[in-house]
């Protein structure tokens, strides 16, 4: 195959360009794929569908990680569930954290990430902070006593091996996951083709968070605009963080950034009125 | 009586070596392979119905080789179950080339195309249709409408499709579950003698589009005339360019934008495969010579049965014929390849040549005896 089209809407796909197929497996009725295209650099995509390319991951790994850690302030043990491209873990290890166990399901895709992809994780997946465990993100937040000031669900779609990361089962055992006050945010879809998981997210989340909503990012390559960002927790005030305090936090961990700022954390709980629309229409 | 049954006496010399060298190369039974007769089937359909994206009927004969065949030929592929679709996805088959046509399916089912890529569906009822909400912001629906066809020999439209009455209703019910119904599609049915059925289907789905269209918020835009393109089991030299032209005639009537869709099996694939048996055992009873062969109904003419089809056949031996019956091997009575034939005397070792067996002959193959199957040989 010299192209690759996306499967994930009938009547409409985007195509890229392969230059060169660096990777190819196909085991468990899964099809995963990491090439090279010129405008792009490497795309990794799965069962037809774009998952991230190295033009544009920042928006989204800079977007799931920063915006949860900036607000909550003094997030010490952060879970990420999934993100075995490594993206999120390098976001987050950029933050002066005690520990991040990351629970990925299968090890092929950290080794073939490492390997491939390896501007991801950028040498994350070496730092001592790191708790990798390899199993099952919903049977972890269920059987783990452990608690977490953040939690990350980077997960694929719904339909396919993230399917269990969008239930309600998942939402509550999540919250029992986190401290007091902690966030719980999740990767929810483009809106404007994917009205639904925005709908179902909201209904299955909100019960168990006093704070429970959306945060958008576009990333180009997720073809449609907008990407929402799911966010929950307990604590009211933190999605109001006023802006010199998330000057002063990022200051103070000297970060760099290509999308995130203070700005952007501040304007990204704007939804558009079609989120919104649809979120009332649900409702 | 075998009437209708073509039967061939003797071969030209460098066919039967042909055949016999293939035998002595990699034994008996044989399923012969010839990717350019395929090839040379899939342009002249091509050609005779120009606009219409060809999308091959796997289930006709799910081989990885014709199939392979057909994708350097860049053709789309029409798939009905998980097992299908596995076997596309091991060839590097893009579920964009594929619609998935079983108009019944499990939510697994529906999970396990879209996973692959399918993102077309078949459905003819309001309850299929609820099934694909969940997946209603990703797909595209075809309402499957039928049309009886006396004439087809295995009648599709009974077992599927929604009468054309209701076509207007389903589409109103689709709208309001939030699900894009895209177009129509219709089966007339397999090896059809001629294209009334189709050209009749046509005209009814063009009416059907025009009326829906005047009232529904996203206008049907696709055609699926579906297959029943006939093999030719008689050998009579079937012209599949007229045989198409009444069907081209439909077709122009159609807006220019709309898309149209095919899925062949049988006229593709069928000439493509020919069966190579041997004769293993002979008697003679009642003034009748049996001749046992190594495949019969429960292997490679499973098709006779399943499919009510009728393959020509063809014995290398010339001479003068008697009252002859073949045998396949398994212990069973009804394993008769063909009754009541005129044949030469054969001996034990000669071979019997089966043509037009692609479609639908391995397909339905069963295990019965656990007799080994016939071996499938691609020409290279």
């Amino acid at each position: 195959m010299k192209h690759f089209k996306e499967t994930l809407y009938d009547a409409v796909a985007q195509e890229f360009r392969i230059d060169k197929l660096y990777f190819e497996s196909k085991t468990d009725h899964q099809h995963l794929m990491i090439f090279h295209n010129a405008l792009l650099g490497r795309v990794m995509t799965l069962d037809g569908i774009v998952q991230t390319t190295e033009a544009d991951e920042f928006i989204y790994h800079e977007m799931m990680t920063h915006v949860p850690m900036f607000a909550h302030g003094s997030a010490n043990r952060v879970l990420i569930i999934g993100g075995g491209d490594g993206g999120m873990l390098r976001e987050v290890l950029k933050h002066p954290v005690e520990q991040v166990t990351q629970v990925e399901i299968d090890q092929a895709v950290v080794d073939m990430a490492k390997a491939y992809l390896p501007n991801h994780s950028a040498g994350a997946y070496d730092d001592p902070r790191l708790n990798l465990v390899i199993g099952d993100g919903m049977d972890f937040v269920r059987d783990s006593g452990e608690q977490f000031d953040v939690i990350i669900s980077d997960s694929t779609d719904p339909i396919g091996p993230g399917e269990a990361l969008f239930t309600e089962n998942f939402y509550s055992h999540a919250k029992q996951r986190l401290t007091t006050g902690g966030i719980l945010a999740t990767q929810n879809g483009v809106p404007i083709f994917q009205p639904d998981e925005l709908i179902t997210t909201g209904k299955r989340m909100s019960p168990h968070f006093e704070d429970m909503g959306f945060y958008c990012a576009p990333v180009p390559t997720y073809y449609g605009g907008f990407m929402a960002f799911s966010w929950g927790t307990d604590n009211t005030a933190l999605r109001h963080t006023d802006i010199t305090t998330l000057q002063a936090r990022i200051a103070q961990t000297a970060l760099k950034t290509k999308y995130y700022n203070a700005a952007i954390h501040q304007a990204c709980f704007a939804l558009p009125q079609y989120m919104i629309d649809t979120l009332n229409k649900a409702s | 009586m075998d009437d209708n049954r073509r039967i061939l006496i003797g071969a030209t010399p460098q066919q039967a070596s042909s055949w016999q060298a293939l035998v002595e190369e990699f034994g008996s039974p044989l399923l012969v392979f010839d990717p350019e007769v395929l090839k040379k089937q899939y342009l002249d359909l091509l050609h005779a119905l120009p606009g219409v994206e060809l999308y091959y009927a796997v289930k006709a004969h799910p081989n990885t080789q014709i199939v392979q065949a057909l994708d350097e030929l860049e053709s789309g592929f029409d798939v009905a179950s998980a097992g299908e679709m596995d076997m596309l996805m091991d060839l590097k088959i893009s579920g964009r080339r594929t619609i998935h046509t079983h108009p019944v399916k499990k939510d697994k089912e529906i999970r396990s195309a879209l996973r692959f890529g399918a993102t077309t569906f078949v459905v003819d009822n309001l309850d299929e249709l609820k099934k694909l909400v969940p997946y209603r912001d990703r797909i595209g629906v075809l309402l499957r409408v039928t049309f009886r066809n006396q004439q087809a020999v295995v009648d599709l439209s009974r077992k599927f499709g929604c009468d054309a009455g209701e076509v207007a209703g389903i589409i109103t019910a689709a709208e309001q579950l939030g699900l894009h119904i895209k177009g129509l599609s219709f089966h007339v049915g397999s090896q059809c003698n001629d294209a009334s059925s189709h050209v009749e289907a046509i005209e009814r789905c063009r009416q059907l589009m025009q009326e829906v269209n005047l009232s529904c918020s996203t206008p049907l835009s696709t055609l699926d005339i579906g297959g029943g393109f006939p093999a030719d089991y008689t050998l009579s030299g079937l012209d599949i360019e007229s045989f198409c032209a009444p069907i081209r005639k439909a077709l122009d009537k159609l807006p220019e934008d709309i898309h149209l869709l095919a899925e062949p099996g049988r006229f593709l694939i069928a000439p493509a495969v020919i069966s190579i048996t041997t004769v293993t055992g002979k008697s003679s009873r009642n003034g009748i010579f049996w001749y046992y062969l190594d495949d019969g109904v429960y292997g490679s003419y499973s098709g006779q049965i399943f499919d009510h089809a009728s393959y020509p056949l063809q014995v290398l031996r010339e001479g003068e014929t008697r009252r002859s019956i073949l045998a396949g091997p398994t212990c069973d009575s009804i394993d008769v390849v063909a009754e009541d034939i005129q044949l030469p005397e054969l001996d034990i070792g000669d071979l019997v040549i089966g043509h037009q067996m692609g479609a639908y002959t391995a397909a339905t193959k069963t295990r019965f005896n656990l007799l080994p199957d016939a071996s499938f040989i691609c020409l290279a």
